[in-house]
This record gives structure tokens, sequence and C-alpha cells, in this order.
């Protein structure tokens, strides 16, 4: 290929990747903090459709951006009240939103836009970089910045001693409940830079195919590192883009080529087995002594 | 000095069903070591707890420097100078030392970590205190004693005037315990008062300056060190005397029960956490296992009740290689096991204490009909009549097992692992943890399976335990016996040494006098004959 097509292939790659490698960014709080968050894909629904919604409304995709970060947060924050608050399963809650989710985006649509299954597109666009979306670009001063507040910051101590050891965290005098609703939110409020560089300029029902748990995927093979995610996730979106790019050309029907991304992460989970190692309170609700 | 730091009086805590604490007043001066002592149960934890601001307590009142205060949470209470090294680690094993100290009370400008200023101030309180572990260090990478000296950091560190230990010699060396005591003596120099918790008496005649008694949730008296002995704290414990001997019987030592050979095991992280290990247990026997948690003596425990791979060698029971039995087979063979962590291995916590004595024989008859239905009666009648044999203290057999104080869970698991009357009994720290009461009856459950002509393979990292209980004596070493020792020919003190290591016995040997080597044998041959007559 030219050179052009080579850079064209790395930028739609980074564009492709970004809404997998920000769910994920997210997931790597939440599950940092304790708390397993399979509600992403329902989250990214509902932000997907918010960012169209009210870049339409107000007449600025920043605007829309704004709720959409909102509106992730805001479903988060019930998953964080339902699992920490009121210690209910964590898998439980999350398919439940992700249900909930689903169909709300489906509501909210037919009432606002009178069709059910896709919004008329958002003219209110970000500006192009490079012959793509340039939120797109921010992942990489984004995950660095995650990293760096994961690793040298009081909070981002204090979020991972939460995750490993609630009872210690409880018997130094930290806010378990606290940290763990901010690490759950922070994964709500990714999906909002997710749905940025998803399709911002249209809803359509089922637009998301799987992307939250492809981004599950990729924190955990990123061995729940904020830098692994990331680079976890730009494998995924890679050997998207290039079926994407070259599917035409290859001589297996398309279906095939479709599954490829996921194929690619069941191999890499199943080949992980073992070897990657969770926070070791991941997944359990965290119940104060006395009760 | 006349003000006591901390005064607690007239705390009353109710659980639902227990008074773990009725109306307990308790104080603690300056530069001073008090002891708490009590059975399992007898709330001396809750008590602490309260302390700490992790329970509330139903009512009393707590003083510090003749101040009234409330201790909502442990913020509080660090606030106002308690520390508590508590009974289960609070520790977060991925983490380094320095980041585990610091963790509530970072250094940091606008929220950014800010390493070396805490660095030093930790660094300075290691000299003072005797309390010396590398700051890099991953906690999972350091062994128990230098985890114990992070917690004790911890609390130092947020400038702690009030120490509480639970337990905290527990899953200590002899050495260990020791280097402990010298930190308490210097904490005690510097004015600060420490609160100990210990079932083992010995250890709290050494260090206490007094020591107070809980009973069932009262406290019963506090005695100045120069009045207490040990039976007569243990009197005050239990409520009437308690023998602290155990008999040991007289039995011929039979054939060969358990045999291991060159045995290997791979651990996950690639070396060979059991590196080539040889030994055998007769029938009426017991073979105790000393060595420092860590060395392989899990792994080879479990290699035996087990079916895990292992990468080399054999183990025979009674003539026939089961290494590769599942575990059904290997009880059915006449292997019971004592697990040493009771709550991961040993009970169904939710369970009924009726279920919980008859698991593993849960699948046979009378338990179960030909149609593998289970019978209630059969097992409740059967739990009936070991609760009574075993005395285990429990308001019914249909109580679930999380409901027992910790002694009695432990009797639970001897109760169903010495009904099964098995071969070989392998019994891995059966008594951490337990109050002397209970200490004692196990002791003499063991002693009596060795009388009715079991095998027994001890391991303990109480070396009181292995001494009073064993016939043969291995110590482990970094996944190796490195030595074997008849019960009468050696001391404690040569087996603490040799559990550090063949160069550390050696260095300690060397030292003691010129000519170590003979100096070992006149002292074991001296030695020899007050053994016989304990
Ligand atoms: N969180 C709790 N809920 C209900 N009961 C409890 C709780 N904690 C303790 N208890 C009960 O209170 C009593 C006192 O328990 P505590 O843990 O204080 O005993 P302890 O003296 O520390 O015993 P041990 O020597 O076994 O540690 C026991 O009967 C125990 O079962
Ligand atoms: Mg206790």
């Amino acid at each position: 290929m030219g050179q052009s097509m080579f850079i064209f292939f790395l930028v739609k790659g980074l564009e492709i990747s970004a809404p997998i490698a920000f769910a994920a960014l997210g997931a790597v709080f939440s599950e940092r903090s304790g708390v397993v968050n399979i509600a992403l894909e329902g989250i990214m629904i509902v932000t997907s459709f918010t960012i169209v919604w009210a870049s339409i409304a107000l007449q600025s995709v920043w605007l829309g951006l704004f709720f959409a970060v909102i509106a992730g947060s805001f479903i988060a924050l019930i998953h964080a009240v339902v699992t920490v608050t009121f210690k209910v399963d964590q898998i439980v809650s999350g398919v439940a939103l992700n249900i909930f989710a689903f169909g709300l985006a489906r509501f909210l649509s037919q009432k606002v836009f009178g069709q059910e299954t896709q919004t008329p597109t958002n003219p209110y666009l970000f500006p192009q970089l490079l012959g793509v979306n340039s939120v797109a670009f921010w992942l990489i001063p984004i995950a660095i910045l995650a990293w760096f507040v994961l690793y040298r910051t009081v909070f981002g101590l204090r979020l991972r001693t939460v995750g490993e050891n609630p009872e210690a965290a409880d018997t130094l005098g930290l806010n378990v409940y606290g940290l763990r609703y901010t690490g759950v939110i922070i994964s709500g409020a990714m999906c909002g830079m997710s749905a940025a560089t998803l399709f911002p300029s249209q809803w359509i029902s089922g637009m998301t195919a799987g992307r939250g748990y492809i981004a599950l995927a990729a924190m955990i093979f990123g061995r729940w590192d904020p830098i692994g995610a990331v680079l976890a996730s730009l494998l995924f979106g890679y050997a998207d883009t290039f079926r994407i790019m070259f599917e035409t050309k290859i001589p297996i029907p398309s279906q095939f080529v479709q599954m490829f991304p996921y194929i690619l992460a069941v191999v890499v989970l199943a080949g992980m087995v073992g070897k990657a190692r969770a926070p070791a309170a991941d997944g359990k609700p965290y119940i104060k002594g006395e009760d | 000095m006349n003000v006591p730091l901390l005064e607690m009086k007239g705390i009353t805590k109710r659980f639902p069903g227990v008074l773990a604490n009725d109306r307990v007043s308790f104080d603690l001066y300056a530069g001073e070591v008090h002891a708490l002592v009590g059975e399992n149960g007898a709330g001396k934890t809750t008590l602490m707890k309260i302390l700490y601001g992790l329970y509330s307590p139903d009512s009393g009142e707590i003083f510090i420097n003749g101040e009234g205060i409330h201790i909502k949470n442990p913020r509080e209470a660090i606030h106002h100078g308690i520390g508590m090294v508590h009974q289960h680690f609070m520790l977060i094993p991925p983490f380094t030392v320095l980041e585990n100290i610091i963790i509530g009370e970072e250094s940091h400008r606008a929220g950014i970590l800010k390493l070396d200023e805490p660095a030093n101030k930790i660094r300075e309180i290691m000299e003072d205190n005797n309390l010396i572990v590398e700051l890099d260090a991953r906690i999972e990478n350091i062994p128990v004693g230098l985890q114990q000296r992070v917690e004790i950091l911890k609390i130092l560190y947020r400038g702690a005037e009030i120490l509480v230990f639970d337990e905290p010699t527990a899953v200590l060396t002899p050495q260990e315990v020791h280097e402990l005591f010298k930190t308490f003596r210097e904490m005690k120099k510097r004015g600060k008062g420490i609160i100990f918790i210990s079932h083992k008496l010995d250890e709290v005649l050494e260090i206490a300056d007094r020591i107070t008694v809980i009973r069932k949730g009262k406290i019963i008296r506090t005695l100045e060190r120069k009045e207490a002995t040990k039976p007569l704290i243990a009197e005050l414990m239990v409520g009437k005397p308690v023998l602290l001997e155990v008999k040991k019987p007289e039995v011929k030592v039979g054939e060969v029960v358990l045999e291991v050979k060159d045995l290997r095991i791979k651990s996950p992280r690639g070396y060979d956490v059991v590196a080539g290990v040889d030994f055998n247990v007769r029938s009426g026997e017991v073979y105790g296992i000393a060595g420092v948690e860590g060395n392989g003596q899990s792994e080879l425990v479990e290699a035996i009740a087990e079916d895990v791979p292992i990468k080399n060698g054999d183990i025979i029971l009674m003539g026939k290689s089961i290494v590769r039995w599942d575990v059904r087979r290997r009880r059915e063979a006449g292997i019971s096991h004592i697990p040493e962590d009771r709550h991961r291995y040993g009970l169904l916590l939710p369970f009924s204490i009726a279920e919980n004595l008859t698991l593993g024989m849960h699948y046979r008859e009378p338990f179960v009909n030909r149609l593998q239905v289970m019978n209630r009666k059969a097992i409740r009648d059967f739990a009936k009549g070991v609760i009574e044999k075993f005395d285990i203290r429990t308001p019914s057999e249909m109580t679930p097992a999380h409901a027992l104080s910790g002694g009695n869970q432990q009797k639970v698991i001897v109760a169903r692992e010495l009904s099964a009357e098995p071969k070989l009994l392998l019994a891995s720290q059966p008594t951490r943890g337990v109050d002397i009461g209970a200490t004692e009856f196990i002791h003499n459950q063991i002693m009596n399976a060795k009388g009715e002509g079991r095998a027994v393979l001890l391991v303990s990292a109480d070396l009181d335990e292995i001494m009073s209980l064993s016939d043969r004596i291995g110590v482990i070493y970094k996944g190796r016996i490195i030595r074997e020792f008849q019960r009468s020919e050696t001391t404690k003190e040569e087996i603490g040494f040799y559990m550090m290591g063949e160069k550390e016995a050696e260095k300690e040997a060397g030292e003691g006098a010129s000519g170590g080597g003979e100096e070992r044998a006149d002292k074991a041959a001296d030695k020899g004959g007050s053994g016989d007559e304990a």
C-alpha cells in the first residue's frame, strides 16, 4: 500500500479503536475500585443517543458531549447505588442495566424524533484531523493522564487500595463506598467519550455492536492497567480497521471476516487464563464490619 | 503518670444472641504493656474494635488522658492516637511497603503523591524502634514477620500513642517473637502504651506489666505481673483449674503408614516449593514438621491430602502409591486432614454444625439412603453424639458454623476428622488462634489418636506444640527437611535455629562456644534427660 494509504490506516485505526479504548480506560477505574461494570455496553448505547440528541437540540456537539458524559455518569451512578450501597450482585445489575438502556434509548428516540430505531442525522460534528474525528486523538493524553492518576496520585492509591482490600481501607479511615462510587462513575463518564468517537452524526439502534463488552475484554487483556487496556483496545480496533479496509479484497464471506475481532478477543482471553490477576476484591460487595 | 493514657468504662456490646462485652472497664498507662487474655469468644477483639471505632458500643465511655471522647470510626481513633495491629493483617499484597504504610496519610502536592518525605520519616521511625524493612519491597514477597513490622510502622507513622496488638504472635517464629518483644520494650521506653492479646501465657508472662482476664464478656480480674502465674491465669480464664500438660500415651511404634520419597512440587512461580522431601511416619507415632511458614510445609501436606500435580517422587500409604488417587479415594483409604485455613478449607460456614460434621461421609449410609437422599435424623443423631463426645459448645447441632467462636469451629473439624477413624491424621496448625482450654483438648485428642495406633503428621509454627506432641521432628527449610531429630535428643532453641536455615544454625552453634559440634552434642544429651520426664 502507498504511504498515504498507510497513514490513513494508522489514523483510521485510532478512530475505530477510540470508543473501545475510552470505555476500557473507564472500566479500569471501576474494576480497580472493586466493581465489575458490564453495563458499559448499555451505557454506551445511552451516551451515543444522548450526544446526538443534545447536539441537535442545543446546536453544539460540545454541549452534546457534555450531556453524553453526564448521561453516562448517571447510568453508572445507578449501577453504583445498586451494587455498592445495596450490594446487589454486580453482574445481575449490569445485565439489568444493559437491557434497560437498550429500551430506554429506543423509547427516547421514539418520543423525541418519532422513530424508534434511528435518529435524524446530526449536522454538528467535531472538527476533523487528518481525515478523522479529532476527538480520537485525545485518547493519547487521556490514557497518560489515567495512568498518572492511578499510580501517582493520592486518589489513585486509595482507589486501588479499596479494590484490593476494602476492609483494610476501612481500618485506615478511607471512605470505601465513596471511592467505589467515584470509580464506577468515571467508567460511565468515559462512555461519553466513547460516544463522541463512535458515531456522533447519528444514532442507530444496535450501533454499539458489543463494543462495551470488547472494552471489558481489552481491560482484562490489558491487565487492569490504563496503558495495557489502551494497547489491547488498539489491537482490537486495528484488527477491525484491517477488516473494514480490506474486506472486499479477501475471498471469504464477509460474515466470517466480521467475526474476526471477536474471535481475536476470545482467543486472546483464553490464552490469558491464570496469567492476569484481577484486583483481589474485584466483584465483591463490601459489607462493613458489624452488620 | 496518675492519669491513665486510656480508660474504658462500662463498655457494653451486644450482638444478636451474645453479650460480647458486659460493662467492661479497662485502662492503660503510658509506658506499660497491658495484656488482655481470655478464651475464644470472650470478647477481646470486640473490645478492641470498639476502641478503634470499628464497632460502636451500646453503652460505656472512653477517656484519653482523662478526657472523654467519642470514637465513631477508625479515622477518629487514629486522630486520637490509637493504632491497631489486627488479628488478620490489613495489608495490600501487591503494593510496596512504603505504599502500605502511607495509605490514608499520604503527603501530597495538589493531590500528587510525594514519596520522599514520608520515606525519610519512616526510616527515622525504623531506626528508633528496631523495625527495619525494605521500603521498596512488595508485601507479597516478604515473610510474615516483616509484614507485621509493616503493620507496626503503619501505626507508628500515624503517631499512635496507644498500640493494640491482637494476637500478633500467632504467626511468628520464636525468634520473631523475640524481636517483637524488643520492639515493645523500645516503645515502652518512649512512653507508649501497649495492649497485647495472646493465647500463649508464657509470652504474656514474659512481656506484660499487668494482665487482665476476660471471661464471657466480663472482666474477671486484673493481675499485677508479680502475682501472676500460669495456672492462676488459666484458671481465671476458664473458670476452673486447667491441666497444662498433655499426657503422652505409651505406645509401641508400629509399621510405616506413610512414606514420602524425594517429593518435589513446582510452585506457580516456577521454583520448587517442595524440593526433595523424604520421611516416613509410623503407626502410633507423631511426626512433627517444624518450620517458618512458607517453607513448603503447606504444599507438602496438600500433596498428601489431595491430588495436586507433583513434579517428582512418590507418596506411599500402607505400601501403596497414592499420588494418582483423588481425594475421596485417599480419604477412604484412611487419610484425615485438619487443614491450616479452617475457614477456607475446613468448614462450610453457612452450613449447620451437623452438616459440617458429616462432610466427607455425607454420601454414605446411614447419612443417605439407597437413593442418595439425605437422612436428616441420622445426621442429627450422629452430630449430637459427636458434639457431646468432643465438648463442642454450641446452642444446637443445627446452628450454622459461622456463629461459633474460633476454638469451637476448630473442635468441629477435629471431631469430624477423628471420627472418621483414620490410619493417618494430617494436622496442620491444629490449634492456631485457639484458647488454652481448646488447645489442651485438641492436644489430648491427638494423643488419643496416637494411643490408638494412628499415625499423625503434625505441622505447626508453634514450637511448644511441636515439642510437646512429637516423637520425631523434621525441620523444613526452603522446601527440604534439613534435619531430623528424635524428640528426646533436641531442644526448642536448637530447632528454632534450624528453622532459620542450616547456615544460621551452624553460626549460632559456633558462636555459642568453641567446638560447636561437641557443645551441641552435650546439650542434647543434657536435655535428653529432662525431656523424658516432661
Ligand atoms: N460481627 C459479629 N456479629 C455477631 N457476633 C459477633 C461478631 N463479632 C463477634 N461476635 C461474637 O461476640 C463474641 C466475642 O467475640 P470476639 O471476637 O470479641 O472474641 P475474642 O475474645 O476475640 O475470641 P478469639 O480469641 O477467638 O479471637 C463471640 O461470641 C462472637 O461469636
Ligand atoms: Mg479475637
